[in-house]
């Protein structure tokens, strides 16, 4: 991986961190969230906040998500998410 | 049209005093500002406060009847009373007013509770029959006008049309019901009998009760929505929707129409504007943000019809200075601010000099107009085949976005994974999920007391026997009318907001007839792939111009959020979401809600979840500020004269001791 990409994925992660942060994490006060703590179980994200995530992807990223591929396995931890960006954009 | 109020105990040990019934006529004055009347017996006594619409000068109650010696207390119209005091002529029994009451009371006392079924119209009453000693009340089928009661300890009910009459008795304190709160944020308010208020119950619509020797002795439904089949053909819906409007506009006062640019009110408008013999005038909230605005549509309905027409002009600054007075007359917290700017129609129709407007509730829900039903149909199809509902998922609910954005794939999933086919409550479980966002905002112990009671386990084991008979549309519709119809849109929405000035709100689509009709006509004729309303539709065709009678529905909405957070908002918002204040109240985590206000504050929180959350929890630190807490609202009695005040006759059994 070059540096130019490493530092995109570092910046990818900590946007999608600041934007957990900002629009689900004020709800739970106190929680600490690695990037690998899987959203759904902990209860910071539902099916409707991924209504929004998802948008949010699209919009941000200028990436297409399919329908297939909003799986815990994409979606489900700040780190998934952005390796998941990350193989859209690449 | 009034408000009706009484308290009456088992026995005479303690009498009931007349300045309880004077703060209690006060407090449910704006019902009915015309003037107020009471009957005082020794433990016994009742108050109304009328808005006159039938024999102005003779109808004026408490009213009793000298010939049966039992006394009525009535809020509402029965339109079809000429009709119904006909007929009581000719079986010798005479009336000696116009009055829709007299004929209601005249009727009891001759058939008993069976003269119900005999009644079309809108009421809420209470009838007393001195010589038992025995109390009933009645609230209309759909529930369109409100009636409260409490049982105290002794025995003694109190009731009143609306709750702040029960505490304006000094009988019944405001206090917060965590399951009636809980209600408003599941199903958008507390689910009848329940209220908001400990130990203040409501009358479920269609429902009565008879309280005798302290006790409720008898509880039952005298209606229901039911979707049974039937045997009989469905008929025509023109005549009985010209009838219904021709009863509705019954009055001896003007009658007006509320305009919304849709379909129903502009087709009831239409049938309004022939039925007329006056120039009738049209009622319409605008939205100074084009976002929410349908004015272009109003203005053409009422072009084409020439109509006289009247328009609000709402912005946010009159939604939030009105959102307090607002809560007040809800006397519940409110998810939606939507109910403002219908008190201010209410207000503006007021001074304009109408009481009384006919308007198109109902028309969604008896023939399947909301995106609901059609959500119902897409999850339905999308279990066999998940691809076939996508693109449907993606027209429905337009302002339930998130950002504004497009909706993505993950939209159609929430739809798709809301939960099980074969749960009853299968066509409210989006709704269900998107309104508990609230809850997520509660203090923890509020959290744990609201988990432990079962709410939708209460709903599903509230549905009547026949319920699995019925297919998912009659499901959903049995649903919607008494969650939502009844609950929400025809209280808070419709008679409190309107009461709230003293003006008579009238729904042609809730003539039980239509009702009757709309459950006889063949599903295909109400919603057919994404056809909706077809046979409303068709009857809108005659007498409307297609731009109007095709017109996609637009739900009706107001600005949520962002109200309370620009630079014109009341100084009492911050105060309430305050941190102290809302450690006061106790409802809700003063932590979480700092953050949801931050994100108000920063213009952030526009998502449909978000809107919704802030003004359930400042709707709830609003009203629990007005009735609840240290600086309650205290009722003075009403002063003056009324005008009518019986004294004798009223508790004979007591009397004669």
């Amino acid at each position: 991986m070059s540096n130019v990409e490493q530092t995109t994925g570092s910046a990818i992660k900590a946007e999608i961190r600041a934007y957990i942060e900002e629009n689900f994490l004020y709800m739970h006060p106190g929680l600490e969230v690695s990037d690998e703590d899987n959203l759904l179980a902990l209860g910071v994200m539902d099916s409707l906040s991924f209504v929004e995530l998802v948008e949010e992807v699209q919009e941000r990223y200028g990436i297409s998500v399919q329908d297939v591929e909003i799986t815990e396995e994409n979606f489900g931890s700040i780190g998934a998410l952005t390796r998941y960006i990350e193989g859209k954009k690449a | 049209m009034c408000g009706i109020a009484g308290i009456v105990r088992p026995d005479g040990a303690r009498p009931v005093e007349e300045v309880a019934l004077r703060r209690m006529a006060r407090a449910i004055r704006h019902r009915g500002p015309d003037g107020f009347g009471l009957a005082l017996g020794r433990s016994a006594g009742f108050v109304s406060s009328r808005l006159a619409i039938f024999d102005i000068a003779g109808g004026w109650q408490p009213m009793r009847s000298e010939a049966g010696g039992t006394l009525i207390v009535y809020n509402g119209e029965v339109f079809n009373h000429p009709e119904l005091r006909a007929e009581l002529a000719r079986d010798g029994i005479a009336t000696e007013t116009t009055s829709d009451t007299e004929v209601v009371l005249k009727l009891l006392e001759r058939d008993g509770l069976a003269a119900l079924d005999r009644l079309n119209g809108q009421f809420a009453f209470a009838w007393w029959e001195p010589e038992p000693r025995r109390l009933t009340l009645v609230r209309d089928r759909f529930g369109i006008h409100p009636l409260h009661w409490s049982l105290l300890a002794d025995g003694t009910i109190v009731f009143g049309s609306e709750a702040k009459a029960l505490f304006a008795s000094g009988e019944v304190r405001a206090e917060p019901d965590l399951g009636g709160i809980d209600d408003v944020f599941t199903t958008w308010a507390p689910r009848a009998p329940r209220t908001a208020f400990r130990g203040v119950q409501q009358l479920p619509p269609g429902r009565l009760l008879v309280w005798e020797g302290g006790r409720i002795v008898t509880e039952r439904t005298w209606w229901r929505p039911d979707y049974s089949p039937r045997t009989e053909p469905a008929g025509e819906l023109e005549p009985l929707m010209r009838s219904s409007v021709e009863l509705r506009l019954r009055a001896d006062v003007p009658v007006g129409t509320y305009l919304s640019g849709g379909l129903d009110s502009s087709l009831t408008t239409a049938l309004a504007k022939e039925a007329s013999d006056h120039q009738l005038r049209t009622f319409s909230v605008a939205f100074k943000d084009p976002h929410f605005d349908e004015r272009p549509h109003q203005l053409e309905v009422a072009r084409k019809l020439g109509t006289d027409h009247h328009v609000v002009d709402v912005g946010p600054a009159e939604i939030a200075n009105a959102f307090g007075d607002v809560v007040w007359h809800a006397e519940s917290p409110l998810i939606r601010t939507a109910p403002v700017p219908l008190y201010l129609l209410a207000k503006e129709t007021r001074e304009q000099g109408i009481t009384v407007v006919a308007t198109g509730e109902g028309a969604d829900e008896l023939f399947w107009g909301y995106d609901l039903f059609k959500e119902v149909v897409a999850r339905q199809a999308a279990l066999a085949d998940p691809e076939s509902a996508v693109e449907v998922f993606s027209e429905l609910y337009p302002y339930f976005e998130a950002t504004g954005a497009a909706r993505g794939p993950a939209w159609a999933r929430f739809f798709l994974e809301a939960g099980p086919a074969d749960d009853p409550l299968f066509s409210h479980q989006t709704r269900v999920a998107a309104t508990a966002a609230v809850k997520a905002f509660y203090a923890p112990d509020v959290a744990q007391l609201t988990a432990a009671e079962d709410r939708l386990g209460a709903l599903r084991d509230s549905l009547p026997p026949e319920f699995g008979s019925w297919s998912a549309l009659e499901k959903a519709a049995y649903l919607e009318v008494t969650t939502l119809l009844g609950p929400y849109l025809l209280g808070p929405q419709s008679d409190r907001v309107a009461m709230a000035h003293g003006v008579e709100a009238r729904y042609p689509f809730l003539d039980h007839r239509v009702f009757e009709h709309s459950v006889r006509l063949d599903p295909s004729r109400k919603l057919q792939g994404t056809d909706d309303k077809i046979a409303v539709r068709e009857l809108a065709r005659k007498v409307l111009p297609e731009g109007i009678a095709g017109r996609t529905k637009q739900p009706y909405r107001a600005p949520q959020a962002a109200p309370f957070f620009d630079g014109g908002a009341p100084e009492w918002v911050d105060e309430l979401l305050s941190p102290a204040m809302l450690r006061a109240t106790g409802l809700f985590d003063e932590t979480k809600v700092a953050g949801l206000v931050r994100r108000c504050r920063a213009g952030r929180a526009t998502g449909y979840r978000e809107g919704m959350a802030l003004v359930g929890v400042l709707s709830t630190q609003l009203w629990h500020e007005r009735f609840c807490g240290p600086h309650a609202d205290v009722f003075p009695p009403e002063e003056g004269e009324p005008q009518v005040f019986i004294k004798q006759g009223i508790d004979q059994a007591l009397e004669r001791v």
